[in-house]
Formats: C-alpha cells, structure tokens, sequence
C-alpha cells in the first residue's frame, strides 16, 4: 500500500504545483538569486597546504617548525649562463645585480631578505684575520675579475649549490615576500622585470620557487575558470537541441543549470568556504548533472505531447511527473550518496567539500526538476518535438535514428547476452590486472602543462643547482646552549653527510657547515681547517663574533634563538613522492638507529615530509572513499527497490567502470594522485544514475506490466534509452570540457571521470540487462504475484480517473521506425 | 669632544648653505628649521672618553632572551675614535673582545681586532658598512658610531612638527638621505626624530626601510645628567618587520676619570680587564 500511497501524494503534489506554477517559478528565482548574490565574496585559496587536512600532525609540526626557524617560500629567480665562464662573466653579473637591485623595489619583497651574489658576502681567512667582504662591490668589469669571483665563490662551499650552480653556469636570487597573499602580484611583477632585463644571448631568467608557484596558481585558475563553464554550457546546450529541437527543450534545462551552479558556489561563498585549485571542475560537473534529470523529464513529456496532442499542458505535465518523479528521485539520491562517500571518506578538505557541494547541487537540481520546470512547462502551450512523433492509426510513436539505433543495439543485447556477459569478464580480468599497476604518486609542478614557464624554469633549477625540494630535520636538545656541544654537532654532521648519500639529495646546510667556514677563515684560511671546533666555547664565540657583521635573524634559518634545536636543511631535485617517499623512510630509520640519544633526538618536518605523510594518507583513504561510495549507493538502492539484489545490480555498472578506470591508468601510468583520487566517488555517483533508470523501468515493465523481457527490452530501449544516450552525452561531454582545462589534474580528472562514465553507460546498457537476462532476479520476477504492486495506477489517480474513457492508451508504445 | 665638533662644524660649512637652500621653506617660523635642530644635537658634550658597563639583552620574535655583560671604553683622538668592549658574561664568551678604530675619513674603512679566547689569537677583521647590525643587535654600526647624535651630512632635514614625549616637548624632524646610495648604505629611506628642546637630545627615532617599509624604532630613556653630560641610560630598539628587540642598559658611567691609551691596543685585547 505504501507504494499506492507515494503514487496519491506525488499526484497531489504535482497537481499542486501546476496549480499555482508563476509562483513556483518566481520563488525559484528569488532562490537563485538569494544564494548567487554571495557568489562575488569567494575567496581563492590556491596554497599547496590547502590540500592537507590542517590538523594534520605532520603540518602543525611544520607549521611549528616554520615559525621557530623562519622559514618561508621565497621567489626564486634563476640565471643561467651556458657560455664557457657560466655566469662568471662581467655582463651576467651585472645582470645579478641589476635583477637583484630592482627585485628588492618590488612591493611586497622585503628588500632586507633579498639574496644573491650581489648581496652575499665571502669570508676569507687572513694570515692575521678573517675578511667578510662582498663578492663584488661593483660588477666586475673584466673576465679576470669575474674569475676572481668565480675563484671565491667556488672556494665557499655554504653556497655551492644553494646560491651557485656546481659548474658555475646557474646563479639564484632567492627573495622572500613580506606578505605572502601577494605572491600572485609578486611573480606577475617578476615576470615583467624579467622582460626588460638587459640579457645578451646565451642569458636565461628563470623565475620559479612555491612562492611563484602559488602566485601563478591564482591566474591561472581564473583563466581556466573563465574558459571552461562558458564551453561547457555550449556543448550541454547544443546536446539538448539535438535531443529535442525546440527552444523550451534547449532553454529549459539551462534554468536548472543556473540554479543547480549558482546554489552551490553560492552557499560555498556565504559559508566561506575558498574556491581551490579543484573547486574548477565543481561548476561543470554541476551542469552535467543538472541538466540530466531535465533530459529524462523533457523525454518523457514529448512521448506523452506526441501521444495526446489535443491535452492540456498541465495534464501532461502531471502525467509525466507521475512517472518520471521516482527514477529522478532514486538517482539524485544515489548521486547524493556517491558525493557523500566522496566527502566522508576524503582526507583532503577540497576534496570532501567538492563532495558536499556537488550533493547540495543535485538536490537542488532535483528541486527545480520537479517544481520549477514541471511549473514552467504547465504554462507553454503544447509543441510537440521532432524528435517525436505519432502515426496516427495505431497511436504508435515514431522515433528518431537516436531512438532506432538504441533498439537495434537493445535488441542485439538481448540475443546475445551470454557473449555480452563473456565480454564484460574478459574486460573485468584486463582491468583487474591494470589496476594492480596502479601507482600512488604525486609532483605538484605536474598541475602545470610540461611547456609551462613555470614548469621549465623548476627543471633548470632542480638540474643545476641543489634542487629546491626542501626535507628538514629538526634537531632538539634538552637545554639551551646544548648545540655548542660538540658530540651534538658530530652527529649533526653525520646526519648530512648520510642523507648526502641518499637519491636525489643533493645538499644539505646546517650550523656545522657555517662553524666549519669560520673555524677555517679564523686559522689563515686552511683547508685542513674545515671541520667542526671541539671547544664548545670556541662554538659559542664563533657565533659571537659571526654576530659582528651579521643581522640578528641571521642563524634563524639553523638554530633557535637559544641554540637548543637546529634544523638541518636537505635539499632535494626532485618533488616526486616515490622519491621522497624512499629518502623519508631512509631518515626516519637513520633517526631512530643512529641519531637519537637520551639528550639529542630529531624529527622530519619541511614540504618533503608534509607530503611524504598526506600523499601516504591518500593512498590509504582512496579505496575507502571507493568503498564507502560504492556502500552508500548500494544501501540507497537496496532501500529504494526494497530489494539487496537490486542494489547489487545497481552497483554492478559502477563498480565495473572504477575497475576500468583504475586499468586505463594502471595501463596508461597515469598516477593516482590529488586530481585523480576524486575519480572513482563521482564515477559512482554519476554512472549509477543510468543503472537506475534502467531498472526503475524495468521493474515497471516486467514486474508490473508483466512484459517479457525481449518484449521490454523493445519499449526500454529507445525510450529510456535514448534518454540515458543524452544524459550520458551531455556528462560525458561536460567532463570531456575539462580536458581543455590548462591544470592537467584537472585534464586528466575530467578524461578520467568521462571514460568511467562511458563506461557505466555501456555496462548499463549491456551487461545489466544480460545479466538480469540471465539471472532472472526476485526483484523483477516475483514468485508470488500481489496483486498490491500491481494495482494499476489509473485505479487511484484522481487525473487518470478522469481520463478513464481514454482506454487502451497503452503506458508504453510500440515504437515503429520512422519511414 | 672638541674635535667632533670641529668635523661637524666643518660639514656644516660646506652643506649648510646648499642644504638651507633647499629647506627654506621647511619649517614654521617659530620652529628652528631642521638643520638647527641636528646641529644642536651634535654640538652637546659626550665626553672626551668614556668608560661604562653595557647590558645587552637581545629577544627575539618568540620572546626568547639573550643577555650579554660587557664593560666598554671609547675615546677620541682628534677626529679618530676608538672603542674597546670586553664581553664579560655569559661565561663561554668571557674575555671575547671587539677593538675598533673609527677613522673620519669616508674613503678609509675602519679598522677592528678581535680577541677570541678560546683560540687565544688575536685576529683582524674586516670592518662593516654602515648598515651593517652589530654585533646581532637591532642596531647598525652607523647607529652605534653615532651614539646619541646624527649624521647631518648624510640626509636633508625638515622641522615638521612639535610634540610632548615622554612629558618632555620635543620638534618632530624629519631626515631623509640625501641620494640613494646613501640611502642604501645607512638601510635607511627616511628617519623621523623626536628631540628633547631642552637639552637638544633625541629621544625618539622611528626608521624606514629603502622601500619605505615601517623597519625600527629606537627609544632613548632614562636620560640623566652623569658629570654634567647628558645621557641616556636605556637604549631599546624594535624591529617592526622582524619583531626582534634590543636594550641597552648602561652602568657606572665615568667620564671624567679618562681611560688610558693602552687600552685600545692588541695587547690589552689579549689580556683583558
């Protein structure tokens, strides 16, 4: 009876809102605009920690770490000479200089934390003292000059691949921001300097760094964002004219789009919550979805125009949402339920609010399908579309080629369902063995396309210089003053000289690498003299009389103020995971076997370490968000055909596209990372929507009109089907638009996501009704026939009893190809 | 003194003319413009020589402490002067000593020894630009050469107010350098002075970094007369952009017992208090 009365109420409702449709329509627009009015106040939030959740104990600690040493991302500006001298020739130095004296007017640069040859001074040992003087007080203006220069910096190992490439054909100004929010003004600033910059061939200026890289994020979000939705619109819009051919079928839906979009960034906006690097693909995944409860509505409201022309709009329009309300329902429900494994299951907070918007965006679509739009089609006068038409005699509805080509294919699938489901194990198989090749791996310059500046400027730096993937060990004592010690600083020493021997660590700095430079200077300059003092006094002095002619931060970046922690920066080129994965693990060990003692201990913090830790997470938390996605839309599907069969059919089409899309990228080594992990939960969500359909309708013509199953394969295909073709073009093209996206997770997220889609589609269309073909399940052949589940709708529907002398109208038609 | 003076009162002449020139229309009529007012401050006594003890205690932006004794002697020789400080505590740098000799000459550096006693060498070190901080404090070589006066050839100078501070009326005098080398040498792009109109002694400067960044403040307190010659006994300077602090804490000021020449040699370097 229960079903009985949701067919009572749903009549009720839809009679309701024909009743009064103006008003409907005009609360949905004030709707609209009460949530869109917030849409200006969103915040960008491009940071690459914005990706970690923030209480997440390896960011706090480097967080902690951050602050205690002053640690920034800084600029970084690369000049690189290929010529015979490298940068050792009077032209590129002057070009330092003129760079560094003009980056240190650049607003924003704190001109005091401006480094570079220019800037930095040498420490020289005497036969009676120690000069500290700089490298060039004016350019060089002859070769011999520069290779003095060359001589001296080659001679200071402090700065040997940090400030100086080991061949000398690189040089770096690294400049740190007073405000980091401006970094996206800083580098266009940069850039423009660049430009000008008096370079003679065989010069390069490379302007890179996670400052940069942050700064460059913003614009080109924005540039992608302003190209994307507009593509997207197009292509749906174009979609639903091929689907219909008239203007309400091709405005309609738009509506729902504008609404769906504009609630969600709007609610985003008003709970301030930032727009991030993949918040991008939220407004195009929206309007795939947004528009596909419309097609499925608008399909069958032409079947019923083409079935009863001389009606009245509104009779329509109910008996439409009569039986189109309850497959919409169930698959915005299901939708709701993947994005809500998305975002329960996510460990990244852009990811498990990407999962919390895109649900409230289905919601809303739902909302406006079965109000706005049936409102707004109860006011147009009845047009029917071409795609739709009747043959007069025997009221049979004609369809288009769409329609054609979905039977034929439905026709093909029934025969031979057996080889179908052979098929579909053989994939199964080659995707069980793609997806074991699926590997866990992430870069953050890989959001850049490979041409990119940015991208070009990251490689130079990390191939000729040190590499600017910072791993920093943090090295902590009981008491102040302790790091004079000099058993401390021995095994700091050990430590570097370990991690040195380590893949991809190309250098590392710590105090001892400054005590041993003084305690050479401060004896005539010997070479011999490059070690670390033993007098923890001398220690203690050293830092004195390094005070003499240096700024009160100076040691910041090595030890506190009180000389009881020291970090220890290691330099990588290289900001892969499985690297850093490898040189992490190697440390953590080192660590614990051979560096902590009851009164020295250290820990990993830095960018390396941070990522090293989530990305690990990631790993961990991706198969669960699959499960859980996949759990969650069993669960509602089970609830809502009352049946655990249902829903593991439901699911099947799913599941099978994951699988596929776990072997493309196994097959193809597309890594498992930030833009790629979000994949599988919106797969989920959106692939189940054609399973339901699918079995909704067939529950309606097997189980209730005891069709056979050929026999509803027939009606199913080019109604239900060819819906279902139009939903699945419009999402698949909607996702396909993010491939022309410039931040290639994003490119690959969407590519990704589409083939997953097509994929569901197909399994949808195939290997479910094989299998039911093949299986029979309770769910749509009851053993016991009830004659509860098979009252007739017309029994209790105040509108059908009306519309009683209108016999034999057949709920589904027999479709006839069109001549 | 006398000899400061001299070199200031030299300055003077050769800038005075060209420098009120330009300021003319700088102050207010009843305000000495700001030229006067630097000059005023550099012809106050500060003692032909001078011994004093320095607590130093440097915090940095996390509130963490370094304190640091030093007993300190300077005196001048003509135009020259040479400053001795001898760091007493804390005890790993006890008997570390810096020795400088200023020369009046731009084109000549300064020269500076240092003593470090757990090397027992003596060892010379490079002088350091004027912008340079010293000896990890908040203040430059430039700050501390000058102790409680101005660099009046170094900035052009414009009277632009008056204000009470710290319940003394004070002008507020505005300094900025004179060209951009300058400029950049002091780290400097514009100074603003608060100066007692009293006993012409500043008791505030507020600085700007050479992109007009808000840098430091520097507070002089507790100015007492000690042998008839004013001066300030606390010295606290923050930093805006680091949020580091220093203070200076002066004792047992003498400036009327002279401080022997033997003390600004490498020996007493060596040998120590």
């Amino acid at each position: 009876m229960n079903k009985i009365n949701n067919e009572i109420w749903a009549s009720r409702f839809f009679q309701a809102v024909t009743a009064f449709p103006k008003t409907i329509i005009i609360a949905g627009l004030m709707l609209i605009l009460g949530t869109a009015i917030f849409i200006p106040t969103l915040q960008k939030d491009t940071r690459s920690d914005a990706f970690i959740p923030p209480d997440h104990p390896a960011l706090i600690y480097r967080d902690k770490v951050e602050d205690i040493f002053g640690l920034k991302d800084p600029m970084v500006i690369a000049i690189v000479n290929e010529g015979e001298a490298g940068v050792f020739n009077p032209h590129t130095l002057a070009l330092v200089e003129w760079l560094t004296e003009r980056i240190e007017s650049i607003d924003s640069i704190d001109p005091e934390r401006v480094t570079s040859l220019a800037t930095e001074n040498d420490i020289i040992g005497t036969d009676d003292g120690m000069l500290v003087e700089a490298f060039f007080e004016t350019p060089p203006t002859t070769q011999r000059q520069a290779d003095q220069v060359r001589e001296a910096v080659m001679d200071f190992p402090l700065y040997l691949g940090s400030l100086v490439s080991r061949h000398g054909d690189a040089t770096l100004i690294v400049a740190e921001l007073i405000d980091q929010t401006q970094a996206q003004q800083v580098y266009a600033d940069l850039l423009a300097l660049v430009e000008q910059a008096p370079t003679k061939q065989g010069e390069m200026i490379h302007v890179a760094g996670e400052g940069a890289v942050s700064g460059y994020m913003g614009a080109y979000i924005d540039a992608d964002a302003q190209r994307l939705n507009p593509i997207a619109a197009l292509i749906i819009t174009l979609i639903l004219f091929v689907a219909f051919r008239t203007l309400r079928g091709t405005l309609l839906p738009n509506f729902v789009v504008l609404a769906t979009v504009g609630s969600a960034l709007g609610v985003m906006a008003a709970f301030d919550v930032s727009f991030f690097v993949i918040t991008n693909a939220l407004p195009v995944v929206l309007i795939g979805i947004a528009v596909a409860d419309s097609i499925h509505i608008l399909s069958q409201y032409y079947e019923e125009v083409a079935q009863q022309p001389k009606d009245t709009p509104r009779r329509i329009v109910i008996r439409t949402m009569e039986k189109m309300w309850r497959p919409i329902t169930v698959t915005t429900l299901t939708t709701m339920a993947g994005f809500l494994g998305l975002s329960l299951a996510s460990v990244m907070p852009p990811m498990q609010y990407f999962g919390l918007f895109a649900m409230l965006g289905v919601g809303v679509a739902w909302l406006f399908s079965v109000t706005v739009l049936p409102a707004a089609l109860s006011l147009l006068k009845l047009k029917p579309s071409p795609a739709y038409q009747i043959q007069d005699q025997q009221n049979q509805l004609q369809v288009d080629r769409f329609g054609l080509a979905m039977k034929s294919f439905g026709c093909w699938v029934s025969r031979h369902h057996v080889l179908v489901l052979f098929l579909a194990a053989i994939v199964t198989s080659a995707g069980i063995v793609g997806a074991f090749k699926l590997e866990l791996n992430e870069a953050r310059i890989t959001i850049f396309q490979k041409d990119e500046p940015i991208v070009h400027a990251d490689t130079i730096i990390n191939q000729k210089l040190d590499g600017v993937h910072y791993l920093d060990v943090v090295v902590e004592t009981p008491q102040a003053e302790d790091l004079f010690k000099p058993e401390n600083l021995t095994r700091i020493e050990a430590l570097q000289s370990y991690a040195e021997t380590l893949p991809h660590v190309k250098g590392s700095t710590s105090i001892v690498d400054y005590l041993k430079q003084m305690n050479r200077a401060l004896n005539e300059d010997r070479l011999d003299a490059y070690q670390l003092p033993t007098d923890p006094d001398l220690v203690a002095q050293y830092f004195l009389l390094y005070s003499a002619s240096g700024d009160p931060a100076d040691f910041e970046e090595e030890a506190d103020y009180d000389y009881r922690l020291a970090n220890v920066r290691i330099r990588m080129d290289t900001g892969v995971y499985t690297h850093e994965k490898v040189v992490v693990e190697a440390m953590q060990l080192y660590i614990a076997d051979h560096f902590n003692a009851p009164d020295i201990s250290a820990n990993l913090s830095g960018r390396v370490n941070v990522d090293y830790h989530w990305i690990k997470l990631l790993g961990k938390s991706h198969f669960g968000s699959v499960a859980v996605a996949l759990m969650l839309v069993w669960m509602m599907a089970s609830f809502n055909m009352r049946s655990m069969v249902a829903g593991v059919i439901t699911v099947i089409p799913a599941a099978f596209s994951v699988l596929l899309i776990c072997a493309v990228m196994g097959f193809s080594g597309i890594w498992l990372a930030i833009g790629t992990s979000m994949f599988a939960a919106i797969a989920i969500g959106l692939g189940v929507d054609f399973a339901v359909h699918t079995i909704e309708r067939l529950k309606v013509l097997i189980r209730d009109q005891k069709h056979s199953f050929d026999e509803a394969i027939e009606i199913l295909y080019p109604s239900t089907g060819r819906a279902l073709l139009f939903n699945f073009a419009a999402l698949a093209l909607g996702f396909g638009v993010l491939t022309t996206s410039e931040v290639v997770p994003l490119i690959k997220f969407g590519s990704l996501v589409a083939v997953g889609i097509s994929a569901s589609f197909v399994a949808s269309m195939t290997i479910l009704p094989a299998l039911i073909k093949a299986i029979h399940p309770a769910f749509l052949y009851p053993k016991t026939s009830s004659a509860n589940t098979t009252i007739p709708i017309e029994m209790i529907d105040p509108i059908r009893l009306a519309d009683a002398t209108h016999k034999e109208r057949k709920d589904e038609v027999q479709t006839k190809p069109i001549q | 003194m006398k000899f400061k003076q001299n070199l200031f009162s030299k300055c003077f002449l050769m800038s005075v003319s060209v420098l009120m020139l330009v300021n003319t229309a700088v102050a207010e009529t009843s305000h000495p413009s700001g030229l006067e007012i630097a000059q005023q401050i550099n012809a106050r006594d500060e003692g032909a020589s001078v011994s004093r003890n320095l607590i130093m205690e440097m915090v940095d932006r996390r509130g963490k402490k370094r304190v640091r004794e030093t007993r300190g002697f300077r005196k001048y020789y003509g135009e020259e002067k040479r400053t001795m400080i001898f760091y007493l505590k804390p005890n790993n740098v006890r008997k570390t000593a810096f020795l400088t000799y200023d020369y009046p000459q731009a084109d000549q550096d300064d020269d500076q020894w240092l003593y470090l006693p757990a090397m027992r060498k003596v060892r010379r070190i490079s002088s350091s630009d004027r912008g340079d901080y010293f000896l990890g404090t908040d203040f430059t070589y430039e700050d501390i050469k000058k102790e409680n006066k101005v660099g009046i050839e170094d900035y052009n100078w414009k009277t632009v107010g008056e204000e009470e501070i710290d319940g003394h009326h004070s002008f507020i005098v505005e300094a900025i350098p004179v060209n951009d080398k300058i400029a950049k040498e002091l780290g400097y792009s514009k100074v603003i002075y608060h100066i007692d109109s009293n006993i012409w002694m500043v008791r505030q400067s507020a600085h700007w970094d050479v992109r007009g960044n808000e840098l430091k403040t520097i507070n002089f307190r507790d100015i007492r007369q000690v042998q008839n010659i004013w001066t300030a006994h606390t010295l606290e300077v923050s930093n805006h952009k680091t949020g580091h602090n220093t203070r200076f804490l002066f004792s047992d000021i003498d400036y009327s017992t002279g401080v022997t020449d033997d003390i600004f040699t490498q020996q007493a370097l060596r040998r120590g208090l």
